[in-house]
């Protein structure tokens, strides 16, 4: 404090004070907060959001809950029936995506595809098929082949296809070109150096991405259900629509159970294979 | 003379008009070691590289067994490349793959079949594989996957690999340059043997003017791109060799 005051001490007037920080940072700085705060305050008008209704729905969340215990164990066999549909759907649609996007990956690395337009192509696919939701890809394929859980293995592998091309494609990038240049010469064709050379090199981040996807896809097929394609998610929302909560509660165990399965099973093994 | 492989007046600009071969002319004969010498950056890489197109040279004929590689693409090119194999500094091999399966690989040229678009390996060169490594003492480490082998037994399998192409030219770009004295005088050895017994043409880039004096049937000294001497192993004097590495531009 004392050297703080010595300073100020110091500074007589005619000595240069701290420049003064210009008109046109203060205006940018108070136009900023205010565009901040308009945007946070029209989500909360266009949301509706009322925390006031978070108190009144209490009682009716309470009522909720005490009708769905103890949860129903009668249709088990049948809600298990759901669960496995659920996993397959998953298995099957990550497999399809698997075997689809390492071609489409080898396309679009910049270090080994054929062409400048193979390349665009291939990004161009993987950009499409990742941006629109795995959802979104249900609806559209419950139109097409109707209900069931086969439009869901569809929708789970188109979306799956640009997300592990991605990936995929990042990992090709970054592996060592000395194979791949000491096959060429010896004669091998494009596709025979992609098989020898670039995927055994490939092989555990593929298994690890692979598994990831298993993961993150079981998570999904949860819910495909609710717009008609197929798994556990059928179930809750046929059981919600009729009132049966303690029917739902069995299911949301079940479920919960089989995230965490496949979750911690996956995890395990690519800590394994690191 | 018979000449296996025969380069004439090869030249290569890089892109911004740097030369690294100015009219290069050299050729091999069969059952012939011929060694390359030359400072870093006398062009002694590009010209190998340009020989199997890993770059385009800028002017210039490659020809090997009456082809010339300059002048070929695609199919023609890759089933052309086959009688030339090529090794690097690097043993490039394929690191989660046993040393057999590596060596097998140098089969694919001859293989462009459904099983090996699919990665499997034909078990008849697999063998031939196995009797490569026997005949260069490697065959206890067939079954070793390639990235627990040491630089030199890499370097032995990354040579078999090349033979398993049943080449008759072997083109080495500085295989000895990552390599202990020992391993390093192991695989000289092995690439004259290669040059007697098998009756192939080899060229091998070096950088250490003993053992090129000790092992080439011939030399040749290479400075700025342009051939400063081409002369039998015996005949070279440590005066040539000198001038090769004494660069007056440079400290």
């Amino acid at each position: 404090m004392s050297s703080v005051q010595a300073a100020r001490t110091h500074l007589s007037p005619d000595q240069p004070s701290l420049p003064r920080v210009g008109l046109g940072r203060v205006l940018v700085r108070l136009t900023a907060t205010m565009v901040g705060a308009a945007v946070v305050g029209q989500a909360l008008v266009v949301a509706r959001a009322r925390p006031q209704d978070l108190i009144t729905g209490a009682s009716g969340m309470a009522d909720i809950l005490r009708r769905a215990f103890p949860p129903d164990l009668n249709n088990l066999p049948r809600a298990l029936n759901g669960v496995l549909e659920t996993f397959d759907i998953a298995l099957l649609g990550t497999l399809a995506a698997i075997v689809l996007s390492l071609p489409l990956a080898v396309l679009a690395a910049e270090n080994v595809t054929p062409s400048r337009a193979f390349y665009l192509a291939a990004r161009g696919v993987i950009a499409v098929t990742r941006a629109v939701p795995d959802l979104i890809w249900a609806l559209l394929f419950v139109t097409a082949v109707g209900l069931g859980p086969f439009p869901g293995v569809l929708a789970l592998s188109v979306h799956s296809i640009g997300m592990l091309g991605r990936l995929l494609a990042e990992n090709i990038e970054d592996i060592d070109m000395g194979p791949v240049q000491a096959l060429t010469i010896t004669g091998a064709s494009p596709v025979q150096i992609v098989t020898h050379a670039i995927l055994p090199g490939l092989l555990p981040s593929l298994i690890g991405i692979s598994l990831y996807r298993l993961d993150e896809n079981v998570r999904s097929s949860t819910v495909l259900g609710f717009v008609g394609a197929g798994g556990i998610g059928f179930l809750i929302l046929t059981a919600m629509n009729l009132f049966q909560y303690r029917q739902v509660a069995t299911l949301l165990i079940l479920m919960y159970l089989l995230v965490m399965l496949v979750e911690r099973l996956s995890a395990a093994i690519r800590n394994r294979i690191r | 003379m018979t000449r296996i492989l025969e380069i004439d007046g090869l030249t290569k600009d890089y892109p911004g008009g740097r030369r690294a071969l100015d009219d290069v002319s050299l050729h091999v004969a069969p059952g012939e070691l011929l060694v390359i010498l030359g400072h870093n950056g006398s062009g002694k890489s590009t010209l190998l590289r340009c020989a199997v197109r890993l770059i385009d040279p800028t002017a210039g004929a490659v020809r090997v067994a009456g082809q010339d590689l300059a002048r070929l693409s695609g199919t023609q090119l890759r089933d052309a490349r086959r009688s030339v194999a090529m090794i690097f500094q690097a043993a490039n091999l394929v690191r989660r793959r046993s040393a057999l399966a590596n060596v097998a690989t140098g089969s694919l040229g001859r293989h462009h079949d459904l099983a090996t678009a699919f990665g499997w390996l034909p078990r008849e060169e697999l063998l031939f594989a196995g009797t490569l490594l026997d005949r260069l003492g490697l065959l206890h480490l067939a079954h070793k996957r390639a990235d627990t082998l040491s630089g030199g037994e890499a370097q032995r399998i990354a040579i078999a690999r090349g033979l398993a192409q049943r080449p008759q030219v072997l083109l080495a770009d500085e295989p000895v340059a990552s390599l202990d004295p020992e391993a390093a005088e192991d695989v000289l050895v092995l690439l004259r043997n290669l040059a007697t017994d098998d009756q192939l043409g080899v060229v091998c880039v070096l950088h250490q003017p003993e053992l090129a004096l000790r092992h080439a049937h011939r030399v040749i000294g290479l400075k700025r791109g342009r051939i400063m001497f081409d002369a039998p192993a015996v005949h070279v004097r440590s005066e040539a060799i000198a001038a090769l590495y004494h660069s007056d531009d440079d400290g």
